[in-house]
């Protein structure tokens, strides 16, 4: 099965529920290739479920596109090629015994036989992976011995790993020290530079302001979706934080600070 | 002057006599099994005995009439099935024993209701037999409840005179063969120092499980294998499934056919320790009859 | 100290022959060889019942593995999901049935039981699923196999009341009992066991994944629901010829996969197989200990294994937060 040559993920749903309670409407969202797209808006705004129902974890799949070809009709197997999701960090690590790299393998399952053996390619992209965050020192230790912050560049290596040309992270920024928080930046960049479409959730409002688009939530709605230098940009995320920011320029971007 | 005194003596001696005579229905102390005191104005007359066991041997020495309420697994003399049942040994109808009226409740030692019982003001004492020495112990201590001290030893002299007759039925070729009786198919034996041992010494048969393991010890199956038993005695269940046990085709008793298969209603009264005696020895002996000679 | 699984592997087995051999020497006199002086001792009663008691204990350790698995629960067993009430119940019921007149169909109360007690587990495990209306949702599949278990364990309960002379071979049950174990419980639970690692091994990468969140194991493509719908039915197939061969042995799911994971190995490809072989060689030293302890006399089976398990647990009870 030949791996999806950087397609565009489309998400086109009136409503997006959480069992009985609607989070978010009129969502007409693309994700494109070679673009890094983050998304932001105040805690509860549903960001983590807008993400999920992009990943294709929710029972809204039928709004999704994957090219053109509606989401349903995929098989697992070229879903799991396809897209990588890594979840918010109180999600895991903790509840498993495996060792980091051991972790990271687990990523190459989408590309895996039935009987889950390891090839020398998978091996690599595992230490590839690894390298990228930064983490080969301790490959070998079990998960729940490293500290938060080490543990999350692991997952994040976990989702590298899958080699799919869709990434959606959500805060996967959690824990890190700032210097890994901008390894990240530079990884994200790469990424999208080859032509992967990146999505990620992030709290870290001037690492998002940084990201080639910027999708911000409020009050149930996309209340902007565009390039996020623009100034526009900016005027979206005061009014969703009610106007309690304060941006300031700097070399690369804009500072988000509180008001 | 001498015939005033001998009148005098007359009527003294007669009064004497009639006191001691009275004194054998006045308040009596009775010390149950737990140690524990009660004393009673005058013999029951309405009693409440929860253990089959108690019931049996009530009955035995005369106090059958006296039963007003019994557990639900007494089941003889034929009389006490008409009487309300109370519930099983662990729960029994308090609201029902209050009802009866009892003048004395008997309960073994295991029930736990003592307290409550006793709580709720009725005498209570705590009884059981658990081997022969002691269901003589019982039936004494039932036939001073009754105040017929000496009915306890005409039912243990009678009771002796059944187990005799019953082992002289006893083919002698069945003398000082091995027996291993089997309580429960986990393994559990009854062992030469219980009960069911006793009665089987009495018929001269050894018990391949000697005193030393205990009254119902749970053994290890290759122990029975070992011993060779000419004679197996099982429950009626178990019987058929004895010679696919791994190993026991080749017991003498599984091989040659010696295996008592014992009924379960047979199972009541050689399990239980009471004045039935002789009819648990009659239905062991009945049993073995059945079976070809060694 | 981390060890390769192959190496582990080699050992635990080699540990288990040697338990294998101690046990054809163990008998009703402690300990004699009784290979020369009466082989049929050895050949017909002891290596069968050894063979039997470790193939038990290697079908609870796998199960408490699966279990262990699914649940993300280090403290889940294999009697988890109302499997041992059932278990009970079935044996129960078969007990009271044989007593009365129309028991004459249990009168091959050696099989009958032990099928009563298969039966009750897979039939218990049914109302769990059906109780919490498929496998998908976790958290409900446990509520429903604690009421499950309650609500069986309690009629088990009522059905002893009702005839007393059930008490003592239930109790037998309740503790476990390997003493008449042959040829036949061999012929039965060495293959199951085979099958059922088998099966177990092909769900291994899932359960590996589920340790990083079920919605990640999902996104990973991984079948969940066709995966747990599978697991489920080894852990009541296992459980189940366990329970109705040597009724219900406490510990030895549970602390088996423990005492693997505490030797370094992580992964569920490696942690199935060996929780089978060291539950097999925990139940057999069990049956060693309750053989040689009091010879003649026999333990119960369940109390060495509790203790020998509770010991286990104690000696791996933090002593304090290390990172």
């Amino acid at each position: 099965m030949s791996p999806m040559q950087n397609p565009t993920l489309r998400l086109d749903l009136d409503h997006l529920r959480l069992g009985e309670r609607e989070v978010l409407r009129d969502l007409h969202l693309t994700l494109r290739p070679g673009e890094w797209v983050a998304v932001v808006g105040p805690n509860g705004a549903g960001k983590s479920t807008l993400l999920r129902a992009l990943a294709g974890l929710l029972p809204s799949g039928g709004a999704l596109r994957l090219d053109d070809r509606p989401w349903p009709l995929l098989s697992r197997r070229e879903r799991a090629q396809a897209l990588a999701w890594l979840g918010p960090a109180e999600l895991d690590g903790t509840g498993t015994e495996l060792r980091a790299e051991e972790a990271v393998m687990l990523g190459r399952l989408p590309h895996q036989g039935w009987m889950g053996l390891a090839s020398a390619a998978d091996r690599q992209a595992v230490t590839e992976a690894l390298a990228a965050v930064d983490a080969l020192p301790w490959r070998h230790r079990p998960l729940h011995t490293l500290s938060a912050g080490e543990r999350q560049r692991v997952l994040l290596a976990r989702a590298l790993a899958v080699h799919a040309p869709v990434l959606l992270l959500d805060e996967p920024l959690t824990h890190l020290d700032s210097p890994h928080q901008a390894d990240w930046l530079r990884l994200m960049r790469a990424q999208a530079a080859q032509g992967r479409a990146v999505c990620s959730v992030l709290h870290e409002l001037h690492l998002a302001l940084r990201a080639d688009r910027l999708w911000v939530l409020s009050q149930g709605r996309v209340a902007y979706d565009g390039p996020a230098q623009q100034p526009a940009a900016r005027e979206a995320l005061q009014a969703a934080f009610g106007q309690r920011l304060r941006f300031v320029p700097d070399d690369d971007g804009w500072l988000a600070l509180p008001a | 002057m001498r015939t005033l005194l001998s009148h005098l003596l007359a009527w003294a001696s007669a009064a004497l006599l009639s006191s001691a005579a009275l004194a054998n229905t006045g308040p009596l102390t009775h010390t149950d099994d737990l140690g524990r005191q009660v004393t009673l104005r005058a013999p029951p007359q309405r009693i409440v005995a929860i253990g089959p066991s108690l019931v049996e041997s009530l009955c035995a020495v005369g106090g059958c009439d006296r039963l007003v309420g019994v557990d639900r697994f007494s089941n003889h003399p034929a009389m006490v099935n008409a009487l309300p049942k109370l519930g099983g040994l662990g729960e029994v109808s308090l609201e029902q024993v209050l009802r009866l009226k009892p003048d004395l409740v008997l309960l073994t030692p295991a029930s736990r209701l003592h307290d409550r019982i006793a709580q709720l003001g009725l005498p209570v004492l705590a009884l059981d037999a658990q081997s022969l020495p002691e269901v003589r112990r019982l039936l004494r201590h039932m036939a001073v409840l009754v105040g017929a001290p000496e009915r306890a030893e005409a039912v243990w002299a009678q009771m002796q005179r059944e187990i005799d007759a019953a082992a002289a039925e006893l083919p002698s070729s069945w003398h000082g063969r091995s027996v291993y009786f089997e309580v429960d198919p986990t393994p559990y034996a009854a062992g030469e120092a219980s009960f069911i041992g006793a009665v089987l010494a009495r018929l001269q048969l050894k018990n391949i499980v000697p005193a030393a393991l205990g009254t119902f010890p749970q053994l290890n199956p290759e122990f029975v294998i070992r011993a060779q038993p000419a004679l197996v005695i099982v429950g009626q269940r178990e019987a058929p499934n004895l010679a696919q046990r791994p190993g026991w085709a080749g017991v003498p008793a599984v091989r040659h056919g010696r295996v008592c298969a014992l009924p379960r209603a047979d199972g009541d009264v050689v399990g239980r320790p009471g004045p039935r005696v002789g009819d648990a020895a009659r239905a062991l002996v009945r049993c073995v009859r059945a079976l070809p000679p060694p | 100290m981390r060890w390769q699984p192959l190496a582990l592997t080699l050992l635990l087995l080699a540990l288990s022959g040697g338990l294998l051999l101690l046990g054809t020497s163990v008998g009703a006199q402690g300990l004699d060889a009784a290979l020369w002086q009466a082989p049929s001792l050895v050949t017909e009663l002891r290596l069968p019942r050894s063979l039997a008691a470790w193939g038990c204990g290697a079908l609870l350790g796998l199960a408490g593995a699966i279990a262990q698995g699914l649940f993300r629960n280090p403290l889940a067993d294999p009697y988890l999901l109302g499997a041992s009430a059932g278990a009970s119940l079935g044996v129960a019921l078969a007990l009271v049935l044989a007593g009365s007149a129309g028991g004459a169909l249990m009168a091959g109360s050696g099989w009958g039981l032990n099928l009563a007690a298969f039966a009750g587990a897979w039939a218990a495990l049914g109302l769990t699923v059906l109780l919490s209306r498929g496998v998908s949702h976790t958290p409900r599949l446990l509520l429903a196999g604690v009421i499950v278990g309650v609500v069986l364990a309690a009629a088990t309960q009522g059905l002893t009341l009702l005839d007393p002379s059930t008490l003592r071979p239930m109790q037998s049950f309740m503790l476990g009992s390997t003493s008449l174990l042959g040829w036949s419980q061999v012929a039965l639970s060495l293959p199951l066991l085979a099958i059922a690692l088998l099966l177990a091994l092909m769900s291994s990468r899932t359960l590996d994944a589920l340790g990083l969140g079920e919605a990640t194991a999902r996104s990973l493509g991984l079948p969940l629901d066709g995966t747990r719908a599978l697991l489920l039915a080894l852990l009541a197939l296992c459980s189940g010829a366990a329970v109705a061969q040597c009724g219900l042995v406490a510990f030895v799911g549970l602390v088996a996969p423990h005492t693997v994971r505490a030797l370094g190995v992580s992964r569920y490809r490696w942690l199935l197989p060996l929780s089978a072989i060291s539950g097999g060689g925990l139940l057999l030293a069990a049956d060693i200990v309750s053989r040689w302890v009091a010879a003649p006399i026999e333990l119960p089976v369940g109390l060495p294994t509790a203790l020998l398990g509770g010991a286990y647990l104690l000696s791996r009870l933090p002593r304090g937060e290390a990172r």
